[in-house]
């Protein structure tokens, strides 16, 4: 019997065309749609690697510090210090600007040997970063303040970019040049990736670099683990204080979790957006179909009563319908599966294979579904053609 | 072999009420080959799909082979038509989209059969009306004669025991309805096969066993 329709199927592509593109269409639509959503769920899954519950981020104008170095390092010690003093500051350490959920980036490469390692976003950190932000450490050491007086600086780097550059190897003690060669780094430590993105996007390969003498002078950030007393009261007396110690009034005060709302805002809204437009091509597809298989029953009436006639029951009738809408659905699915195997095949994007794979399962899943709940109506309808009316009608 | 006793077929409509068939009671025999005639619209096709179990009649009971027909289920009821009944009608009803080998295999997809099977079935059927160069030919690239040839290659390739045509030969010139209906005979002839067909044409009903008239619903001689 499949083979029977498959032919009939076949012999009718010329009427099926529309119909059958518009389900390679939607295919194509709603496997980029589940692309989209997979990745975004694989990594939500992951852990967000921080607490960025009450971390503060204050953003500061250095004009009025001291661009000579001593005394600019002798006036970011005695703030810390001041700052910690606070009851409602639990932890301190100065940032670069490409704070997690920050607007910023800071790429650059790092050489192991003859291999060249891209997009490692570089986080310039204090002392104590690890200790505002929670960061499980996975391997080896965060920074130690002697580390300052080491012929060869230390970094922390993250699982990602470990995992790129070692694969399963250890990484402490191993050394990193930078993308010149005119210095190296020395592994201290690995941390658990930070999604920095929020929390749908992947970490990315990074690393965290003490901040040294050059960066002190430029340093313009500030992140804060308060407890729970530090209230808006609180927060406007740290204003005051600030302004008064930077000499000026342009200091601001935000909260890191407002900024990861916002980033996944920034990721989300696009997407809703996406499924509302998809969802209203699938009504339309579905609409479409369910049409097209409607007036497929009325064009066959005598093809449906002859086959009553000669041994089809009612329900292999309409077992025969959905069985042909399948077949069309499989038509398009094989030649929507050759497009988009093409994105991990041809590797198109940094994206795990898997979840094209996923993305593609999904989509089958999806699409026989659709066509399923189309195509059973008409078919009940078909079935319920009167054989004798439908013989009589031409 | 078909027993119809006291049929009545009402066709209701919102409007009118049409007596299709009005009492009629009928005994074919086993291996006859029986003609009906009467004016258009005295219930021949009526009657035929009774006959056919394509249609339910208002009253009355039919028996095939001694069986009640009536208790069939649906899927019982197509399991019949499959194994003991032959259509063949005035429009032929083929499936233009299949090739004649195609269409002509079709009673054979609804029974349990090999692929080959059917195939050397369908050949065979083809050879005996004469269409065994036509196979892969599709319905319209036909003439009128050989689409109601490959038409009854279709009723008699499962081998039924029973031939139902509805004015087999009305869409033909005489040459060709002369055709068909030696292919009909001799199936008769030959298989043993029981035909009740219906015709308007008297020197075609002249040439089968016996020949019922029907006006207006009833049996009339
Ligand atoms: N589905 C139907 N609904 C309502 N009335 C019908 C239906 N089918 C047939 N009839 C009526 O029943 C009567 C018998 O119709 P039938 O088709 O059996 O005639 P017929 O003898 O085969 O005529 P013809 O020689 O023109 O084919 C006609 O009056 C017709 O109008
Ligand atoms: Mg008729």
């Amino acid at each position: 019997m499949f083979k029977h329709l498959y032919k009939l199927m076949w012999n009718k592509r010329k009427q099926n065309f529309l119909l059958l593109s518009e389900i390679l269409v939607s295919f194509l639509v709603i496997f980029a749609l589940f692309s989209f959503l997979v990745y975004y769920f694989q990594n939500y899954q992951k852990p967000k690697g921080l607490d960025y519950e009450r971390v503060w981020t204050v953003s500061y104008d250095n004009r009025q510090v001291s661009k000579q170095l001593d005394s600019a390092r002798l006036f970011y010690d005695d703030l810390e210090r001041s700052l910690k003093a606070m009851p409602q500051i639990r932890e301190v350490a100065y940032t670069s600007a490409n704070f997690p959920y920050s607007q910023s980036v800071m790429n650059t490469n790092v050489s192991l040997g003859d291999k060249v390692i891209n997009s490692v976003n570089r986080y310039v950190s204090g002392i104590d970063y690890h200790k505002v932000l929670q960061m499980n450490l996975t391997e080896g050491r965060w920074f130690y303040p002697e580390d300052a007086a080491a012929a060869i600086k230390p970094i922390v780097i993250n699982e990602t970019l470990k995992a790129e550059a070692f694969g399963k190897q250890s990484a402490v003690g191993r050394l990193f040049d930078n993308h010149d060669k005119t210095s190296r780094r020395r592994i201290v430590g690995v941390v658990q990736d930070v999604k920095v993105e929020g929390d749908y996007l992947p970490s990315g390969k990074a690393m965290y670099t003490p901040l040294d003498t050059t960066d002190i002078k430029w340093n313009s950030f500030i992140l804060l683990k308060v407890t729970e007393a530090a209230d808006a009261n609180f927060e406007g007396k740290l204003y005051k204080y600030l302004g008064q110690r930077f000499n000026n009034e342009r200091v601001e005060i935000t909260y890191m979790k407002d900024l990861r709302t916002a980033k996944n805002e920034v990721t989300l809204i696009p997407m809703i957006i996406f499924m509302i437009v998809a969802g209203f091509l699938i009504i339309n597809v579905a609409l479409g179909l369910f049409g097209v298989l409607w007036y497929n029953i009325n064009r066959r009436r005598s093809e449906i009563g002859l086959r009553r006639a000669i041994g089809a029951s009612s329900t292999s009738v309409s077992g025969q319908l959905v069985s042909e809408s399948l077949i069309l659905a499989t038509l398009s699915i094989i030649v929507g599966c050759f497009f988009a195997l093409q994105f991990p095949l041809l590797h198109v994007f940094d994206v795990a294979a898997n979840v094209y794979l996923y993305a593609i399962l999904l989509t089958v899943l999806f699409i026989y579904l659709l066509v399923i709940a189309c195509s059973v109506y008409p078919g009940k309808q078909a079935a319920a053609i009167h054989p004798a009316t439908a013989l009589h009608e031409e | 072999m078909i027993r119809l006793e006291n049929i009545e077929k009402v066709y209701r409509t919102d409007t009118v009420e049409t007596l299709a068939i009005n009492g009629i009671n009928l005994h074919v025999q086993k291996g006859e080959f029986l003609s009906i005639m009467g004016p258009s619209g005295c219930g021949k096709s009526t009657l035929l799909n009774i006959m056919g179990l394509l249609d339910e009649p208002s009253r009355g009971q039919i028996k095939i082979d001694n069986q009640d027909i009536s208790r069939y289920s649906d899927k019982q009821m197509a399991n019949f038509r499959n194994e003991k009944l032959g259509f063949i009608f005035q429009s032929y009803h083929l499936i233009n989209d299949l090739q004649v080998l195609d269409n002509v295999e079709l009673p054979l997809l609804y029974r349990n059969s090999s692929s080959q099977s059917r195939r050397a079935l369908a050949t065979a059927a083809l050879e005996k009306v004469g269409l065994s160069n036509r196979t892969k030919h599709f319905p319209t690239q036909l003439s009128g004669g050989q689409r109601q040839r490959v038409a009854i290659a279709r009723a008699i390739v499962g081998q039924p025991q029973i031939i139902l045509a509805d004015e087999p030969t009305g869409n033909l010139d005489s040459a060709m309805g002369n055709e068909i209906m030696d292919i009909l005979i001799n199936l008769n002839k030959n298989e043993g096969t029981t035909i009740v067909m219906v015709t308007h044409d008297e020197s075609m009903a002249q040439k089968t066993h016996r020949l019922v008239r029907l006006f207006d619903g009833s049996q009339v001689q």
